[in-house]
């Protein structure tokens, strides 16, 4: 096993300090697995009361990061604190208000829902035994509780690991591809559950997963890793539009050539181009001006058949940036959006 | 998913942890549960542990019946010093390294001891519940069958004398004991090697076949008192002999000593894997 961080040396001891209003903080994390570097000086920032959504090809990072955040593999060097506590120094304290499903779920599969659940709430202490009813309830188990657990659907293994996650009462819940197994109902269940646990009770989720149209819908902000590194890491909407904000356009219209020159005298404008789908005009204000730019093409005569906003896609962004990394070193690359 | 919502407190919030003694008791129970539920596990160990008995003594009154200026009756004193060392010394055993390997290797083998790890509960603390556990397991089994071999020694006794109270409660002791310490090792074996497989036959190999054999290699001397069933044969309040147990004469110290020392070595390696070990 690699060597853990010093901790001593690596964070503050006094916890009091540390409470920086971040879920998760880790700064230049860094495991390597022999030879290879699977975590390379990772920075991370997680706000609490979020929905984070960690991102990024198979292979990119994603697991072990969450291994190292909860003591489940050494770190080789670099700082960590969940909740505000140092880790590994103050591990035990740290994770009491944390769960986690790492990989897939796993149970005892001779013992039903609700035992695999008892020996979880064994572990954490007495009070958290008068959780188990109201989790298995909200995850809409309590009917099957008494069944074994290796007659269960993988879905329901998923949401028998949420149940055990609500065991520890958690302000950060820590998942690892969720939605693995469930069928759309049930992805759908899960985003409202996730978006529920975020926006009424406060908690702060960190989702892992390689499916960005499901950290789009369901995640306030999030960081793209790939091989080791986090590339980029932001709000949602910020991280796909490259970190700036850009309004643009799509216009279709019966006078290019007219509309072009129109655009090109206003002060509404920044850019107007042609594209495979029209025009393309990028807007120096915010997304209300598209009404006063249709105005003044309807005033110079240009006839407005389409007028779209252009809606940038996480998928857009992490294409782009992870296809980049194949041409170029990671480091040329990196770039903080926000933290 | 409906909307039953556990409560958030504020991250200062004072929690209720418990008493030590309190989480030491629930996790215990809980490991427990786990290993009384292992149908398989648990149903080999009650055949290992109580078939010899049942085998022993129908054959014995079989015989008994048929020829008895030959055979004599199947229980009394004399039967139940031949049947306490299959109980405490082989079989026995056999049952107890079942339960012990389970125990060792339970949690790891579900893919669920990192999920245990991830409470925030130290490792050493998750290593150290299944000992009990996996003890109070295997006492249940032995126990059991030790008072199969009592009621037959009694039932069948017929005219021959039978073992006193005395005798009685210092041979429950010695099986208990001799079984217990083999399910012990078997948990810190397990738990080092992480194998089930390869901790029941490394151990029954050793216990089994190797150990008879390196107790009877005179040569090597002294060094034999080492062997753990060495060492657990020399409690026992019957006289045990053959190959099932006393064949190298130790001290009472040096009994105890080996005993202790397999015990602590054992238990040292399987919480040091526990605790360093990639979950």
């Amino acid at each position: 096993m690699s060597s853990p961080v010093d901790a001593s040396t690596a964070t503050p001891a006094v916890s009091e300090q540390v409470d920086s209003g971040l879920a998760i903080e880790t700064t230049g994390l860094t495991k390597r697995f022999g030879a290879r570097t699977a975590l390379d000086g990772i920075d991370l920032r997680v706000p609490r009361g979020s929905a984070f959504g960690f991102l990024g090809p198979n292979g990119a990072g994603k697991t072990t990061i969450i291994r190292t955040l909860l003591g489940l593999t050494g770190a080789n060097a670099g700082t960590m604190k969940i909740l505000g506590r140092p880790v590994p120094l103050e591990r035990g304290q740290a994770l009491r208000r944390v769960g986690a499903i790492v990989e897939e779920p796993r149970f005892h599969p001779n013992l039903s829902g609700r035992e695999n659940l008892r020996l979880v709430a064994a572990v954490r202490g007495p009070e958290t035994r008068a959780r188990i009813e109201p989790a298995l309830a909200r995850v809409g188990l309590s009917d099957r509780a008494e069944n074994k657990v290796k007659s269960y659907s993988m879905g329901m293994r998923q949401r028998l690991g949420v149940a055990r996650c609500l065991l520890a009462d958690p302000l950060l819940l820590i998942l690892d591809e969720p939605t693995n197994g469930l069928d759309p109902g049930g992805i759908q269940e899960f985003r409202e559950m996730i978006r529920a646990m975020v926006e009424q009770e406060g908690r702060t989720v960190f989702i892992s997963s390689h499916l960005l149209d499901e950290v789009e819908k369901t995640c306030d902000a999030a960081a793209i890793v790939d091989r080791g590194k986090v590339i980029v890491q932001g709000p949602i909407a910020e991280l796909a539009q490259g970190g700036g904000v850009r309004n643009e356009l799509i216009l279709s219209v019966d006078d290019v050539e007219l509309a072009l020159t129109t655009l090109g005298a206003s002060e509404l404008v920044g850019d107007a181009r042609r594209s495979d789908e029209g025009l393309r005009v990028e807007l120096v204000g915010d997304p209300q001006t598209a009404s006063e730019v249709n105005a003044t093409l309807v005033r110079a005569g240009v006839g407005v058949m389409r007028l779209e906003p252009v809606r940038h896609s996480l998928e857009q962004r992490f294409l782009e940036v992870t296809s980049r990394l194949d041409a170029k070193p990671a480091t040329e690359t990196a770039k903080e959006v926000k933290t | 998913m409906s909307a039953v919502a556990p409560t958030v407190s504020a991250p200062s919030a004072p929690r209720q942890s418990g008493s030590w003694a309190t989480v030491a008791a629930q996790m215990f129970g809980a490991d427990f549960l786990k290993l009384r539920r292992k149908r398989g596990i648990l149903i080999w160990a009650l055949v290992l542990a109580f078939a010899p008995l049942v085998i022993y003594f129908v054959v014995s009154v079989i015989q008994h019946s048929s020829n008895p200026v030959k055979h004599g009756p199947a229980g009394g004193a004399k039967n139940f010093a031949e049947g306490l060392p299959v109980l405490a010394l082989f079989f026995g055993p056999l049952a107890a390294i079942l339960i012990g390997v389970e125990a060792g290797t339970g949690d790891a083998s579900a893919g669920v001891f990192r999920d245990l790890v991830v409470t925030g509960r130290s490792r050493l603390a998750l290593f150290a519940s299944r000992v009990p556990a996996a003890l109070a397991l295997c006492c249940l089994v032995i126990g059991g069958a030790y008072a199969l071999l009592v009621i037959g020694t009694f039932v069948f006794a017929s005219n021959l004398p039978t073992p006193d109270a005395a005798v009685v409660l210092n041979s429950l002791g010695f099986a208990l004991v001799a079984t217990g310490a083999l399910c012990v090792v078997a948990v810190g074996l397990a738990a080092l090697t992480t194998s089930k497989p390869g901790a029941i036959i490394a151990l029954i190999a050793w216990q089994v076949v190797a150990s008879p054999i390196i107790a009877h290699i005179s040569s090597l001397g002294s060094a034999r008192e080492l062997l753990l069933s060495q060492s657990l044969a020399h409690f026992s309040p019957v006289h045990v002999e053959g190959g099932h147990g006393a064949t190298v004469v130790l001290s009472e110290g040096t009994a105890l000593l080996a005993l202790v020392a397999w015990l602590a070595v054992f238990l040292a390696l399987g919480a040091w894997r526990t605790r360093t070990m990639d979950a």
